[in-house]
């Protein structure tokens, strides 16, 4: 195992969330219990899948601003429809996934296609699908089933239902990565001219990338509504930049070409334990933000200076 | 020295571009505004004409200053998302020394603008000496100023800002307001810095190609580092101001300012690529979001379509500014002449 | 033989610039066929139509009788038809099984391919292309570049079914052989190969006819054996090769030392020592990666010496970054290249980019305008040769020969006595390589000094007052103007013994 190959896969960021999480069992003990680590990861899931989401863009060399709004439209629509039990959830979930995948759709058409920047077109749908939200939802409520709220943050067999599903969305890039999408979605964001010059279809890639995001942000809102009960127009807010942050952590470059949809979802668990951790610790959260932002800071250039040790050690 | 010139050379027969690309996109965002501003005249006579020009002038200055500052780190590669914070760091600090007095109003300003330029220029550094990505970087900035304000007025920002601003805010001079006259001058020096200064030349070559900047001889950091500092400090001065228009800071102040900035760049002809800008443009962009959002207001459109509309407008601004675009507009220029 | 390729009145417009204007040739089964052209005559448009990498806007390529119009790589593949690119397509930090395989890596069809199966079809394809020093699991990223290029070549071989197209194959391979033989297999088959290159020699060897382009238009086909090299030259060109006239010089090599290096030793070079006279053009030799690019770059101030000394004027100093280098008396100003990626700003008129210099080193709060601009750059323009009524004009909308006057003239704005110019007539079109020429003449007779390094020989030969030969980070030959020769030069260029070979043998 080379050290370019451990960097790559998100080991570093493992190691880094087992150091946070025994801080956080070592200065609070009732963490540990099976009830709290259920509701850690509850709180986490939503984070880990849109950061999930986004890694697919970002792997590609691009940039999906619309995750705040496709997360508050679907987490609008899910509010609104009134399907009970284990059926409705379903057809709920069915419909979200539709929903994500169309914004998706529009995301890649425009920018794969159309070929306008990818920031300012993603800028461009996240505030129409903002307002389509408050179209459906005009202020936080809605009904949110209690099958979806008991059933989706509660556990299966003794494990979580939320790692359940995250350990699923990990296998998935385990699998899809060794796939011919998945490389030539890599070798679209490591060279996008070769790349094309290799045959790949370069807009087809780019545009399947903002379709597997949007997916993963429905997934993300459909969960949101089930941990909160409730839905809300702006659900999406705090995931703008708490996203971004979370890929950055996970070690992922947003230049593209390296990186893994696993690394991120360990970055976004890696930002909530720290949340977790800062609370515990009793520092006021008025200052949870200054220090949340150093620690981006300092993920950043950790995992820069990691690329460089292993850039070096390639040049022989 | 008299040197053959090629055949090839002969053999073109292009002219100059007359209006660039940048020119025209300017030119039809502003008939754009006009044409809502009066035009709206005829869907009800409570809408639209001179009145509402002023309200849009007015309301639209905040976020025309805010938008030159993003303007140039957009040019530089950058993007500054700590527009938002800034804005309220402006605020906050101008309400708290200020006091409700006039003492040492000539100091508190340039003192809040030198240390908004210096958050700027710690943006900066990280940016170009530590290689963080912009976005991450103006990111946590913001949110530890944001933090910091937070803590600094543990929750409820106190204080007045002084009555001479009040006033300022206030005050018209032959029918105009003082405000609207302010935004005028500083359009004229921002867009003489950005356009026709060597300030502003050394700006966009390092954002057309930073490696050919540095082989020209222009210090491509200290130029970058200047950008945000010069973002920060529009932002500040921005929020000084909406505290003395609302007579006081809150803490979500500056929250409404940070993706109309990037919009109005963007709207307004300047590629988010970077190395390619006009102010002007950038002034466009911002009035035209200010003027819709004043109309649909006035129309009692809701905030739902309202939010819906922008988002519609800034798209559509995007798929027309494509350089395909424009190729065939000019292609359609030169086959009618 | 009916030709199986047939290409009539072939065109491509970008907007207002034509890239090809009517291109008719036909390729023959198993034939090996050149084309030939100066820079900027359609050649790299044209593979890129055969390749399906753009589409053409008038004409039609019929193969086996067939109209094709290939819309990409893979469409191109279908139709039999592969391409090994001059700047190479390799995806750097993938695997070679992975490149070679791409864009379908993995064969599986419900499952992914494991690694092994996947580096093992790979490998039978490099056994079968007779390929046994690269290892399929190896990283892109970690060959050099001549393995590179052959694995980018590999991946055309195993691709072409009806023809193969070659956009400058031997740039970096040290030598022919491996290939020519890999040709032989393909076309003993009945697979035809278009091989572009500009070294005649070789197209020689392996070539049956050749199309000659100009201005993108084709001159016509001939048959290799019976024309000679001045023919070629006149079908490229227009006119006869005009007589590489040497301008004589008055030993300019007397002037002050401008430049010096004493033992200047970095990753690539070994120690070098060298001194730049005012009124002499210091011609730099050498085959590619010995050295010559880092010196140049440690010149414009872009690189760092580990050790040795430099000396601009009479002073010592460090290069520490381009500024220095022109701020440091008399001032130096380095042309790279690459002007597309670090030489131009390509939105800004050719005035902006021409008087940027100015600009650099003073203030901030100097008011400019177009009509400034282009006033400052007139003289500079003038001394290019580009056409003023260029100053206007975007410079990305310009040619790669006007692109080039435009770099040139703005290192003439620097006031810079000491000229670095790394290759500067590169991809730049007759016409302007003769104002090129005249305008670094004219610079030296002025009392400055210009160190350049080319590619093509007779450039040198032509140009310099004195050339210098790098090989393996050292300079083996300074060979002064009365003994300049093409063989002197590529002799010295393979290694420091050859040289002292040829003039012993001349002796003889």
């Amino acid at each position: 195992m080379t050290i370019k190959r451990i960097a790559d896969s998100g080991l570093m960021i493992m190691v880094i969330y087992i150091l946070i999480f025994a801080m956080y069992g070592a200065v609070q003990p009732s963490a540990l219990s099976a009830y709290s680590i259920q509701g850690l990861f509850n709180n986490s899931l939503p984070l880990m899948l849109a950061a999930a989401g986004a890694t697919f863009v970002i792997l590609q060399g691009g940039f999906d601003l619309s995750v705040a709004g496709t997360i508050s439209l679907v987490n609008a629509i899910v509010a609104v429809l009134q399907f009970d039990g284990a059926l409705g959830a379903i057809g709920m979930l069915a419909i979200a996934l539709a929903a994500g995948i169309l914004v998706g759709a529009i995301n890649g058409f425009v920018v794969a296609y159309l070929k306008v920047q990818a920031i300012a077109a993603t800028l461009a749908t996240m505030i129409i699908c903002q307002g389509v939200a408050l179209l459906i939802l005009r202020a936080p409520g809605g009904y949110v089933s209690d099958f979806m709220t008991y059933e989706l943050t509660g556990s299966m067999f003794g494990i979580p239902v939320a790692i359940i599903i995250a350990t699923l969305v990990a296998l998935l890039w385990f699998v899809f990565r060794r796939t011919n999408a998945g490389r030539n979605l890599l070798a679209v964001g490591q060279d996008a001219k070769a790349a094309e010059l290799s045959g790949i279809n370069v807009a087809r890639t780019q545009f399947f990338s903002f379709i597997w995001a949007g997916a993963l942000y429905a997934l993300a809102a459909y969960f949101l509504a089930a941990l909160t009960s409730t839905g809300s127009p702006s659900a999406g807010e705090p995931f703008l930049l708490l996203t971004f942050a979370a890929v950055a952590l996970g070690g992922t470059a947003f230049g593209g070409g390296r990186g893994s949809v696993t690394a991120s979802l360990l970055g976004a668990a890696t930002l909530v334990l720290m949340q977790k951790l800062l609370f515990s610790v009793g520092v006021s959260s008025f200052y949870t933000g200054m220090i949340q932002g150093m620690i981006m800071v300092l993920a950043v250039l950790f995992s820069g200076a990691v690329q460089f040790v292993v850039d070096r050690r390639n040049i022989i | 020295m008299n040197q053959p010139y090629s055949t090839a050379d002969k053999q073109d027969t292009r002219q100059a571009q007359r209006f660039s690309s940048t020119s025209i996109a300017v030119l039809a965002i502003y008939s754009l505004v006009v044409l809502m501003i009066f035009g709206s005249r005829l869907v009800s006579p409570s809408l639209g004409g001179l009145s509402q020009l002023m309200t849009v002038l007015y309301l639209s200055s905040f976020l025309v200053i805010c938008a030159f500052g993003q303007g140039l780190v957009i040019m530089v590669r950058g993007l500054d998302l700590s527009v938002a914070s800034m804005i309220t760091l402006g605020g906050v600090l101008s309400t708290t020394f200020m006091q409700g007095t006039n003492e040492g109003l000539y100091f508190i300003i340039p003192g809040i603008l030198l240390i908004s330029a210096l958050v700027g220029m710690i943006s900066g550094f990280g940016i170009t000496r530590l290689s963080i990505p912009p976005f991450i970087m103006t990111m946590a900035m913001g949110l530890i100023v944001y933090s910091v304000c937070l803590g600094f007025t543990e929750g409820t920002p106190r204080g007045f800002p002084a009555p001479i601003l009040n006033a300022f805010m206030q005050s018209k001079v032959f029918g105009v307001a003082l405000p609207i006259l302010l935004m005028l001058i500083l359009i004229v020096i921002f867009t003489t810095l950005q356009s026709y200064s060597a300030f502003g030349r050394k700006l966009n070559a390092v954002g057309n190609n930073p490696d050919a900047a540095n082989i020209a001889g222009i210090t491509v950091k200290r130029m970058t580092i200047s950008a945000y500092a010069i973002s920060a400090a529009c932002s500040a001065l921005a929020g000084v101001l909406l505290a003395a228009y609302a007579n006081g800071a809150t803490l979500r102040m500056g929250d409404d300012y940070l993706l109309p900035s990037i919009a109005a760049v963007v709207v307004g002809g300047s590629s988010i690529l970077g190395g390619r800008g006009n102010f002007l443009g950038t002034v466009g962009g911002a009035l035209l979001l200010t003027t819709l959002s004043s109309m649909l207001s006035a129309l009692g459109v809701g905030q739902g379509w309202k939010t819906v509309l922008e988002g519609g407008v800034i798209l559509v601004a995007l798929l027309m500014l494509r350089e395909q675009v424009f190729a065939s507009l000019q292609s359609m220029f030169k086959r009618s002449s | 033989m009916p030709e199986r390729i047939n290409i009539t009145n072939l065109s491509k417009r970008y907007g207002a610039t034509v890239a090809l204007s009517g291109v008719d040739m036909g390729i023959l089964p198993g034939e090996v066929h050149a084309i030939l052209g100066e820079n900027g005559a359609g050649k790299s448009t044209l593979v890129k139509i055969l390749s399906g990498v753009v589409s053409s806007s008038a004409g039609t390529i019929s193969l086996d009788e067939k109209c094709i119009r290939p819309s990409s790589i893979i469409e191109a593949r279908r139709c039999g038809i592969a391409t090994a690119f001059q700047e190479l397509s390799l995806i750097p930090n993938m695997t070679v099984a992975e490149n070679i395989l791409l864009p379908r890596a993995s064969s599986g069809r419900f499952w992914p391919e494991s690694k092994a199966s996947i580096f093992e079809r790979a490998r039978e394809v490099l056994i079968e292309w007779e390929v046994n020093d690269i290892s399929s699991q190896s990283i892109v990223a970690d060959l050099t570049l001549a393995q590179r290029q052959r694995i980018e070549l590999v991946r055309a071989l195993s691709h072409a079914r009806c023809l193969l197209i070659l956009d400058e194959p031997t740039a970096a391979l040290p030598d022919t052989s491996w290939l020519f033989r890999q040709l032989h297999h393909l076309t003993s088959r009945g697979v035809s190969v278009l091989y572009i290159s500009h070294r005649l020699n070789e197209v020689r060897e392996i070539c049956q006819r050749a199309t000659v382009l100009r201005n993108g238009a084709s001159m016509g086909t001939v048959d290799l054996a019976g024309v000679d090299d001045e023919d070629i030259f006149t079908m490229m060109v227009g006119h006869g090769s005009s007589k590489k006239k040497r301008v004589s010089q008055e030993s300019s090599t007397n002037g002050e030392v401008l430049l010096e290096t004493y033992q200047l030793r970095s990753k690539m070079l070994k120690g070098i020592n060298l001194q730049l006279h005012a009124g002499e053009i210091l011609g730099v030799a050498g085959l590619e990666g010995q050295g010559q690019q880092e010196l140049f770059r440690l010149f414009g101030g872009l690189h760092k010496p580990t050790s040795g000394e430099i000396r601009v004027g009479d002073k010592v100093t460090s290069l520490s970054s381009p500024r220095k280098a022109l701020q440091v008396k008399p001032g130096i100003a380095f042309v790279p290249e690459e002007r597309k990626t670090e030489g131009i700003f390509a939105s800004l008129s050719a005035a902006a980019n021409i008087s940027i210099p100015h600009f650099a080193m003073t203030g901030w709060a100097k008011l400019v305008n177009g009509r400034i601009e282009r006033h400052l750059a007139a003289e500079a323009a003038d001394q290019v040769g580009l056409a003023p009524r260029y100053l206007g004009f975007e410079v990305g909308h310009l040619s790669g020969g006007n692109q080039q006057k435009v770099l040139l003239a703005r290192a003439l704005m620097t006031g810079a006595k000491i000229l670095v110019l790394f290759d500067p007539t590169r991809g730049v079109d007759v016409g302007t390589k003769q104002s090129i020429y005249s305008m670094m003449r004219h610079f030296v007779d002025q009392g400055g000094a210009i160190i350049f390094y080319s590619s093509e020989l007779s450039e040198l030969v032509q140009l310099s007052s004195r050339c210098l030969v790098v090989y393996d980070g050292l300079i083996t030959d300074d060979v002064a103007a009365n003994e300049i020769s093409e063989e002197r030069l590529l002799a010295s260029a393979h290694g420091p013994g050859n040289a002292r070979k040829d003039s012993l043998q001349e002796a003889v």
